[in-house]
């Protein structure tokens, strides 16, 4: 096993119960809004993006039309463009079969805790997060599905705030230069503002790839 | 039920394997690689901060900027720790038991 794997699944462990608590969260809302528990895993694992599947749920139970539910699906994952974007020149070394499967692991936790330990990300450290938060958020969905979820309220223990608080602590180690700070700084207030007045996770999209983009633009490309 | 995952699963891979093979295989132009690089920094304070202070509900959207609002403690706590470089694990450890203790007490 290349020691970016094991890395890569140290450095997720501070995720692992809060994803495993959402699956069960997640399993359990799934089956109480009348899905097949083979369908719950199913989508777990063939879409294994929660953000989207919380919101899939229910507009599934409202008898929501099945296109509605696709294109909702797609807005709200656009997010991965920027994160396979970012990954890609990481897997030049691989092989073309391989990336295929890498991509469908594309998911936010991985994608801080790859870019946090190395610039341009160790694929095997992506590689060994992934394989933790897939782990975690399918065993999580296994049990949630018959036992329902097993925390009514993960807010209640704090839980919700292990994400922002992974996402917040991976950004801190980048920030190198007085640039970086800038560009975090202006994505932040961007995604605030757009995500008063848009729902899902446009915020995400479009400040990530407004702010980003302009920054390339005006920075110098010795800063790369 | 299968055709709207199969549906879902479809939309989310086009989302992620289009970008990941096509930029996977040349040789990239330093302006690129800067972008690249600045990703990160603006889609992780751009995933992160809205969860902290933007707070969504049936009424919609508001702003949750007051000082007995408890993620905010949590995120000044990880902050301060991540600056010092505090193991990731005890950071979070952390920051999630402020919120909760305060919610407790809230």
């Amino acid at each position: 096993m290349p020691s970016g794997v094991r890395e890569g699944i140290i450095a997720s462990l501070a995720l692992v119960p809060s994803v495993f608590v959402y699956g069960t969260v997640f399993g359990g809302l799934a089956v109480q809004a009348g899905l097949q528990p083979l369908e719950v895993l199913g989508m777990s694992i063939f879409v294994f993006a929660g953000a989207s599947q919380f919101v899939a749920v229910p507009m599934l139970a409202a008898g929501a039309p099945a296109l509605a539910i696709i294109v909702t699906t797609y807005v709200i994952n656009m997010r991965h463009y920027l994160m396979a974007a970012t990954l890609a020149p990481s897997f030049r070394a691989f092989p073309r079969r391989w990336l295929t499967l890498v991509a469908h692991v594309i998911n936010d936790e991985s994608f801080a805790v790859a870019v946090s330990r190395r610039n341009p990300p160790d694929p095997w450290v992506f590689i060994g997060s992934a394989a933790a938060v897939f782990s975690a958020f399918l065993a999580g969905v296994s049990v949630g599905t018959p036992l329902g979820g097993l925390v009514a309220d993960p807010a209640r223990w704090g839980l919700d705030f292990a994400f922002p608080a992974v996402f917040l602590a991976l950004v801190a180690l980048q920030l190198r230069r007085r640039a970086d700070w800038l560009v975090a700084f202006v994505a932040a207030v961007a995604a605030v503002a757009v995500a008063l007045v848009l729902p899902g996770t446009w915020h995400v999209v479009i400040a990530g790839s407004v702010v980003s983009t302009a920054a390339a633009f005006v920075l110098s490309p010795q800063d790369a | 039920m299968w055709l709207v995952i199969a549906g879902m699963a479809v939309a989310t891979y086009l989302t992620r394997a289009p970008l990941l093979l096509a930029l996977a295989r040349r040789p990239l132009p330093p302006r690129l690689r800067l972008w690249l690089r600045l990703i990160p920094l603006a889609v992780l304070p751009a995933l992160a901060v809205p969860m902290i202070l933007v707070t969504r509900d049936a009424g919609g959207a508001r702003l949750a900027a007051s000082l007995g609002h408890p993620p905010l403690w949590g995120a000044v706590v990880v902050l301060a720790l991540a600056a010092r470089r505090v193991n990731l694990l005890v950071t979070v450890g952390v920051g999630v038991a402020v919120v909760a203790i305060l919610r407790a007490l809230g």
